[in-house]
């Protein structure tokens, strides 16, 4: 029976919370690339995603075949949104972003949100908790 | 028809919005710290009274919060067309009422209106009665929380606070972060 080597894999990551960060992103930008700039501005290198809301021009979410669904707005509101944002050792934060949205008459979808696809319509909130592994803090 | 399928490139549109172009395009504030509490909505009590009254007992007027989920013995929610009058890019729509319906995600900002007085913005994603699910902006004065308690997980915003204010690009009134006053 063939098995799944994932001993090369880290499958955890130790460390604890630091700082919080609260943005308004305006409109026209885009939401997960708005995150990222959010990190260069605070100077985060990883954080979680501890809230959000806000309103989106149309939404574009990633699919299994690297296609996307496309849900035309204005407005479409993001009702549910988690993520995480991670730099490499370029420093340069990479947001991975998924939720749920609604369109115009309140029906949902839900997936992936592609970055520089997705611009905000009037305003989104956004609360984000620094994320400091043990790795990169122990010394 | 709303959603389509696609593949390949398709280039984001913009909108021109009636007020001036802001040169701030991420508003942000940070602490060191964030405190974390663990907030149970009332029954009984509207959305609005269950988040506001008992944070405030705590000293906590600026947060962002998650509703883990829960039982609504009526809730309403509107969401955002275009507006017709030309007085923003979209305005909300008037409330639809969702019955009993079952918040299954919700994420909700506290803070400040124009008068000082606390503001809930929340959206979330309902089962409303009719079994249907659907997403959008909550009234939270309008939707009664049901007969058993929900769990919110309050993240308190200190060191600055979120108060409402008009926003001359967009001509609507929203939160935005500000040195406590």
């Amino acid at each position: 029976m063939a098995t799944t080597d994932t001993t090369r894999v880290a499958t955890t990551e130790t460390g604890r919370m630091g700082r919080v960060a609260y943005a308004r992103i305006a409109p026209n930008e885009d939401l997960v690339q708005g995150v990222e700039k959010l990190c260069l501005a605070e100077g985060f290198r990883h954080a979680f995603v501890r809230g959000g809301l806000g309103s989106l021009i149309d939404a574009s979410l990633g699919l299994r075949d690297g296609g996307y669904q496309q849900v035309a707005g204005p407005a479409v509101e993001v009702v549910s949104i988690a993520g995480e944002v991670r730099s490499g050792p370029d420093g340069a934060p990479v947001a991975a972003l998924a939720g749920i949205v609604a369109d115009t008459q309140g029906n949902v979808y839900g997936g992936p949100f592609l970055a520089g696809w997705n611009p905000v319509c009037v305003t989104f909130e956004v609360t984000l908790e620094e994320w400091l592994p043990d790795t990169e803090t122990a010394a | 028809m709303t959603q389509s399928l696609h593949a390949g490139y398709h280039r984001p549109r913009m909108l021109r919005h009636v007020g001036r172009f802001s040169p701030v395009r991420i508003h942000s504030m940070h602490h060191q710290s964030g405190r974390h509490i663990r907030l149970l909505l009332a029954p009984g009590l509207s959305l609005y009274d269950a988040l506001v009254r008992p944070l405030a007992e705590i000293g906590v007027t600026s947060a962002s919060t998650t509703i883990l989920g829960g039982q609504f013995a009526r809730l309403e929610y509107c969401v955002a067309p275009p507006d017709p009058s030309g007085h923003a890019v979209i305005a909300y729509s008037p409330p639809i009422d969702a019955g009993a319906a079952y918040l299954v995600f919700g994420n909700a900002t506290l803070g400040k209106d124009m008068q000082g007085k606390a503001l809930v913005h929340c959206h979330a994603s309902v089962r409303v009665a009719s079994g249907e699910v659907k997403g959008g902006h909550i009234v939270p004065q309008a939707s009664i929380v049901g007969a058993q308690p929900i769990p919110v997980l309050v993240t308190a915003l200190e060191g600055f606070e979120l108060r409402q204010a008009l926003d001359d690009e967009t001509n609507i009134p929203l939160l935005k972060p500000f040195k406590e006053s």
